[in-house]
């Protein structure tokens, strides 16, 4: 039972993975991603990762996703397609294919090491509280990465005095 | 005689004084080098007189300078009869030259302008010559010996204003410098193999004859050759008359009585060496006579009076060499002293006419300067006679002994050409004679008169030592039985003095046949002269070019040196340069060049880098564990 | 299900989103790329910290934090994509070759 849950979420994943790196279209790109996002909760939950499982579709779909999606729609970019890959895509493609290789025959090789069969799960005020006691610098460095993104973000997006958005054509010349 | 260095100090606290200051003293400081120059000769005194007091023989007094690794190098001091001879000489040459300079350097009533710097070179090259001579290891030797090279170039070449002094300079240093290349090796050769600089330690090693004979062979030629380059041996005696350029008072002590003999001394103060090497010793000895000759035969056609004079030292020194290697070294430092003192003398005297006449020297210009220069006459006439070989003047007693040993000592082939040459020499004195001092006094010399006090002094102070000296040959009492018994060498031994009456008769008439065909010649014959001229144009025409010797020179220097100079520059330009240095400057960039593509400016291409990048780590990492 | 499933499907999500970075030509679909990165990251994570004898939240802790940087970043990275847009009209990566040598 709980392998074809897992079968199941793995597949939605892996779907919307491939749909974000295939469609031309960026819109589309972003509700992909979302499909994506929403399968890795899955696998949260079946790994007894409730808590994390929430935040998963709460940051990453109901934050990032909408924020892609707003800052697509206020560049426009949404407005034509072209083709999806750039030049290096064979390259690419081989480089990833290798990484995957390398990465499998790791993992499966080495699968005989350390006790892969039971989970368990972790109690959510436990991992509250090591949350905050062990890891509590981090927290609060964490804390400041996200202050300072927040400012930068307002500072580099700010109107500057080149501001009249040039019409965005096909390739868009560069200035 | 332990303080017997401070004569060579004196000279080098009077070079640095002028040196650095003569633009702030008074006559920039000439009397203070003239000071030096006394103090020289007066110190010179107790020093002999201590010498012979202690009992005649080799004093050496050591003093440590450095050492490093196993080599051991002093800067001590010999005093033995050879030392003693040649401080003598050179101390008191020195000063008579440094007084004669008083007025010779004056022009139209001033000194020269840079008379400071002329006295201080004579002050410094005193100094290296009395180093050289005083020098017990050949470390030191050497440095004097140097030293006195670059003195010469410097005044030889003081009025460098003029190109053919310049010119006279280079060409005497260049030429010594041949000679100094063959002195260093043998010097290195002696000391790789006897482990030391140390003069007395070689010679002994020298004589014990457990030595390598190959080195010490090689070395005592190589350390002739050096000698050949100072003291003007054919063929590298071409430098000497060129050097006539300098003023007439340094042809005085430079090359006639001091630095020329510098050779001589060197193959004395090392007579061991060439004892035990026979064969260099006939190559000095053929040298020697060689050089006699054609210093001989290149006077008789010379016009200069000064060149005649070079020539004639040229010759003389030839004699010495000759001496030295029919074995006798009494007879050739004796020679060394009694020609010093006279050509010193004949050089002074020439320069006494070259004052008065407002710097003439083609005698062909002279003629019957005695009439009004009779000091100048008498002097030089008295040098000529003496140079001649005529009894009792000075030379006669040294040429005396040059005859007895080169009789003794050498094959016959030896003695025939000696006894010729001591003809010539009195032919050429006779006709320099003639044309200067007698004849016809023309209408253009009517205004010549005799020079001043300071340079007529010392002529007549070295006429005098020119006559008496020659009584040194003799035994004079008080234990002194003559010069052989003073200044002798280890295989000849102390001698006293005998009169060997055949050679004394033999070479008194072969000097007074040559004096008298040159004058009947030159005084009563011109014709037969210009005839003789004519009849060996041939002769003549080589005698006048120097042998060619200049002009082959020449052609050695621009075919053999200059083409090798110019492969090796091209070689250095074209390889070392741009090859070498240029070309891996240049792989560089053009590796360079090609490798810059690689920086694409395409994000992904570096994306893709680094993931293959972390895929290798994570690989070698997975296959450590 | 064992933890070399989850291991193979981290790979495989990873994969996937390395091809993204480095074939897309549009700078945000490069940026949602990264983001399948990270969540196949995250997904190693907590599985590696489920299957223990005695589980450590240790994994979860970090994936919480990933998750909170990501967000960061993605602010930032689309600030900066919204620049590049206004000073150029595009973001097609192809021809942003400035550094090219």
């Amino acid at each position: 039972m709980g392998l074809v849950l897992f079968y199941i979420a793995g597949a939605v994943t892996l779907f919307g993975a491939i749909g974000v790196v295939t469609t031309r279209n960026v819109v589309y790109g972003a509700l992909f991603l979302l499909v994506s996002l929403a399968g890795v909760a899955g696998a949260f939950v079946l790994l007894y990762a409730e808590f994390l499982a929430l935040v998963q579709v709460l940051i990453y779909g109901g934050g990032i996703t909408v924020v892609i999606l707003f800052a697509l729609m206020l560049t426009r970019t949404a407005e034509y397609e072209g083709p999806g890959e750039n030049r290096r895509w064979p390259l690419a493609a081989a480089v990833s294919i290798a990484l995957f290789s390398l990465l499998a025959f790791a993992f499966v090789s080495d699968a005989g090491r350390y006790n892969s069969a039971t989970r368990s799960a972790i109690d959510v005020e436990e991992l509250g509280r090591v949350l905050f006691e062990q890891w509590a610098l981090p927290f609060e460095i964490v804390s400041i990465v996200l202050i300072v993104a927040l400012i930068g973000a307002v500072v580099i997006g700010r109107a500057g005095p080149e501001e009249d958005e040039p019409e965005p054509g096909p390739g868009g010349a560069a200035r | 005689m332990e303080q017997a260095w401070l004569i060579p100090l004196y000279g080098v606290i009077a070079f640095a004084v002028l040196a650095l200051f003569r633009g702030f003293l008074p006559w920039q400081g000439k009397h203070l080098s003239l000071l030096a120059a006394l103090a020289a000769f007066v110190t010179f005194w107790p020093v002999l007189f201590d010498m012979v007091g202690r009992g005649v023989g080799l004093y050496h007094f050591p003093r440590d300078w450095f050492t490093a690794g196993d080599l051991s190098v002093g800067w001590g001091i010999i005093v033995d009869p050879l030392t003693v001879v040649m401080l003598g000489l050179v101390t008191f040459v020195a000063l008579a030259v440094q007084v004669y300079s008083l007025s010779y350097m004056r022009h139209h009533g001033a000194d020269d302008p840079r008379i400071g710097w002329y006295y201080a070179v004579h002050s410094l090259f005193a100094a290296s010559m009395l180093v050289l001579v005083l020098a017990d290891n050949l470390l030191l030797l050497y440095v004097g010996w140097e030293l006195v090279g670059l003195c010469s170039y410097l005044l030889i070449g003081f009025w460098h204003e003029r190109p053919a002094a310049a010119e006279a300079a280079k060409k005497a240093f260049i030429t010594t410098r041949l000679g100094d290349v063959g002195l260093l090796i043998g010097i290195v050769l002696l000391v790789v193999e006897f482990g030391t600089f140390d003069i007395g330690t070689i010679m002994a090693g020298v004589a014990d004859g457990g030595a390598n004979g190959a080195v010490v062979t090689a070395s005592a030629f190589l350390i002739f050759l050096g000698a050949m380059g100072k003291s003007a041996q054919f063929p590298l005696h071409v430098w000497l008359p060129d050097a006539m350029e300098g003023p007439t008072p340094v042809s005085a002590l430079i090359h006639a009585a001091t630095m020329v003999v510098a050779g001589v001394f060197l193959v004395a103060r090392l007579f061991p060496l060439y004892e035990a090497v026979g064969s260099a010793q006939l190559a000095i000895a053929a040298v020697g006579i060689v050089t006699v000759f054609v210093g001989a035969s290149l006077a008789l056609v010379e016009t200069d009076l000064k060149r005649i004079l070079a020539y004639s030292t040229v010759s003389h020194l030839g004699f010495m060499m000759l001496a030295l290697g029919a074995g006798s070294l009494t007879a050739a430092i004796f020679h060394l002293l009694t020609h010093g003192i006279a050509k010193a003398m004949l050089f002074l005297a020439a320069g006494s006419i070259m004052h008065a006449m407002d710097g003439q020297t083609d005698i062909r210009r002279m003629g019957g300067l005695r009439k009004r220069m009779p000091v100048t006459a008498a002097a030089f006439t008295l040098g000529a006679l003496a140079l001649s070989g005529i009894p009792p003047l000075s030379a006669f007693w040294s040429k005396d002994e040059i005859l007895v040993a080169v009789a003794g000592g050498l094959h016959p082939a030896f003695l025939v050409a000696l006894l010729a040459a001591i003809a010539l020499s009195a032919l050429y004195m006779a006709r320099t004679l003639r044309l200067v001092f007698f004849g016809e006094l023309s209408r253009e010399n009517e205004r010549v008169r005799e020079s001043p006090l300071p340079m007529v002094g010392p002529l007549a102070v070295l006429g005098a030592l020119t006559v008496g000296i020659g009584v040194l040959a003799l035994p004079l009492g008080g234990g002194y039985e003559g010069i052989g018994s003073f200044l002798y060498d280890a295989v000849g031994g102390p001698h006293p003095f005998e009169l060997n009456v055949l050679w004394t008769v033999v070479g008194t008439t072969l000097a007074v046949g040559g004096l008298g065909t040159g004058w009947w010649l030159y005084d009563s014959r011109p014709d037969l002269v210009a005839a003789v001229r004519t009849r060996l144009s041939g002769v003549h025409r080589v005698l006048v070019e120097r042998l060619y010797m200049d002009a082959a020179y020449q052609w050695t220097i621009d075919q053999v040196v200059l083409r090798v100079s110019r492969g090796l520059a091209l070689f250095d330009r074209r390889i070392v340069n741009e090859g070498a240095v240029d070309g891996t400057g240049r792989v560089v960039m053009e590796t360079g060049k090609r490798l810059r593509y690689h920086v694409t400016g395409v994000f992904s291409d570096y994306g893709s880098a680094m993931v293959a990048g972390v895929g290798v780590v994570a690989l070698l990492l997975w296959l450590r564990a | 299900m064992t933890l070399v499933h989850f291991e193979l499907l981290s790979a495989a999500l990873f994969s996937l989103g390395v091809y993204g970075v480095l074939a897309r030509r549009s700078a945000v679909m490069i940026l949602m790329a990264v983001e399948l990165m990270l969540n196949a990251v995250n997904v190693n994570l907590v599985a590696f910290a489920a299957f223990r004898d005695i589980p450590v939240a240790t994994g979860q802790v970090i994936a919480i934090f990933v998750i909170t940087i990501a967000a960061a970043e993605v602010g930032l990275a689309l600030a900066i994509i919204m620049r590049l847009f206004r000073s150029r009209g595009s973001v097609n990566v192809d021809e942003i070759d400035l550094m090219k040598g």
